[in-house]
C-alpha cells in the first residue's frame, strides 16, 4: 500500500525543537499536513477533533506518557486502528516488548536519521 | 500501772543488769560497725558510678566537639551560598546557549531548504546559512567549558560530604522514602521511564527491529 502523503500526521513530543525536527524531515519526505502536540493529553484531544492518518510520539512527557497515549488510542474503538509509531530516547528492550504488546506499529530509538524514519512509515504502510 | 510502762520499767532494769549491759554494747559496736561498712561500700559505689558517669560524659563531649569541626568542614554556607547556586546558573547557562544554537541551525537548515535553486544568489545563500551553521556549532566549546565546571563542583561537594561522613563514622541507614517520592518512583518504574541511556547500555535501532520482527518476542 503507497503511502498517502496528503494524510495528516500528528507528531507528539514535550521539546519543541524534536518537533520541529520531526516535521522538516516528514517535509523532505512529502508529508506537509503536520499537526503537533506537547504531552499525551493534548494529543488524545486532538485526535477527538481531528482524524489522523499516523500518529508519531515520544515516549517521556507529562503528564501523559506516550506509552498511556498509546494505551488509550488502542482502547478507542474510533483510533484503535490509527497507525502508531514511537520515536524515544527508552532504548531498553523491556520498553521495546512493552510498546510491541500495547499495540505500537513501529519503533524508533533516539537519535534517529531522515532514512530511519522514511523506512518505518513505509513499513507501517507495508510499503 | 500501764502494760507500757511496765515494759519500759522491765527494759530498764534489765539495762541496768551488767550482764545484758555488756551483750547490747557489743551489739551496738557491732550494729555501728555494719552501718559503717554499708556506708563505706556505697560511698565507694557512688564514687565509682559518678567517675564513670564523668568518664562518659567526657567522651561524649569530646564526640560532639568532633562532630562540630567536622560540620564546620562541610562548609555548609558556602555550598549553599556560592557553590550551588553557581552549579544552577551555570545549567540555565548551558541550556540557553544550546536552545540558542539549535534554533540557529535549524533556521539555518529550513533556509537552505527553502532557498530557490533559480534565484542567481542561491550559491550566496546557501554559503551563508552554512556558515551561520558553522558559528552556532561553537556553543558546544562554551558549553563543554561550562559542564566542566559544574561537575567540578558535584565532586568538590561530594569529596566534602565524604570526609564529613569518615569523620563523624556515619553508617549508611535507610532512609523511608516520602509519600510524594514513592508515588513518583512507582510511576517511573509502571511506565518504565528510564530516560536516555549511556552508550553501549540501551539498545540499538537494529536490535529493536529485530524484536519487531519475531512475533515471539516478549512472550511468556
Amino acid at each position: 500500500m503507497a503511502v498517502d502523503q496528503s494524510m495528516p500526521i500528528l507528531v507528539v513530543d514535550d521539546y519543541k525543537t524534536m518537533i520541529r525536527i520531526i516535521r522538516n524531515l516528514l517535509k523532505q519526505l512529502g508529508f506537509s499536513d503536520v499537526d503537533e502536540a506537547a504531552d499525551g493529553t493534548e494529543a488524545l484531544s486532538k485526535l477527538k477533533e481531528r482524524k489522523y492518518g499516523l500518529i508519531i510520539s515520544d515516549w517521556n512527557m507529562e503528564p501523559m506518557t506516550g506509552y498511556e497515549l498509546l494505551k488509550e488510542v488502542r482502547k478507542d474503538e474510533h483510533l484503535t486502528r490509527t497507525p502508531f509509531i514511537m520515536v524515544t530516547a527508552e532504548s531498553k528492550t523491556e520498553n521495546v516488548i512493552a510498546a510491541k504488546k500495547a499495540g505500537v506499529n513501529n519503533y524508533i530509538v533516539k537519535p534517529f536519521n531522515a532514512a530511519t524514519l522514511k523506512n518505518k512509515i513505509d513499513a507501517v504502510f507495508g510499503d | 500501772m500501764t502494760t507500757a510502762k511496765k515494759r519500759l520499767d522491765g527494759s530498764a532494769e534489765t539495762a541496768r543488769d551488767p550482764g545484758v549491759r555488756r551483750d547490747w554494747d557489743q551489739a551496738l559496736r557491732y550494729v555501728t560497725q555494719l552501718a559503717s561498712a554499708s556506708t563505706n561500700a556505697a560511698s565507694s559505689n557512688y564514687e565509682l558510678l559518678y567517675s564513670s558517669l564523668y568518664a562518659e560524659f567526657q567522651q561524649i563531649c569530646h564526640e560532639i566537639k568532633n562532630m562540630r569541626i567536622a560540620i564546620a568542614s562541610l562548609q555548609a554556607h558556602d555550598l549553599k551560598n556560592k557553590r550551588l547556586p553557581t552549579v544552577g546558573g551555570e545549567l540555565d547557562a548551558i541550556v540557553e546557549a544550546v536552545e540558542e544554537a539549535t534554533n540557529t541551525i535549524m533556521e539555518s537548515a529550513e533556509g537552505i531548504m527553502a532557498a530557490d535553486p533559480q534565484d542567481q544568489n542561491h550559491v550566496e545563500q546557501v554559503s551563508d546559512h552554512v556558515i551561520k551553521i558553522f558559528e552556532a556549532c561553537s556553543f558546544q566549546d562554551i558549553t563543554g567549558q561550562r559542564v566542566s565546571k559544574v561537575v567540578e563542583t558535584l565532586r568538590h561537594i561530594e569529596r566534602r560530604v565524604s570526609r564529613f561522613a569518615e569523620a563523624v563514622g556515619m553508617e549508611e541507614m535507610e532512609l523511608k522514602p516520602c509519600e510524594e517520592e514513592e508515588a513518583r518512583e512507582k510511576r517511573r518504574g509502571d511506565l518504565l521511564l528510564h530516560g536516555p541511556q549511556r552508550k553501549g547500555e540501551g539498545i540499538e535501532q537494529h536490535a529493536v527491529d529485530s524484536l519487531f520482527a519475531d512475533p515471539n518476542a516478549g512472550e511468556d
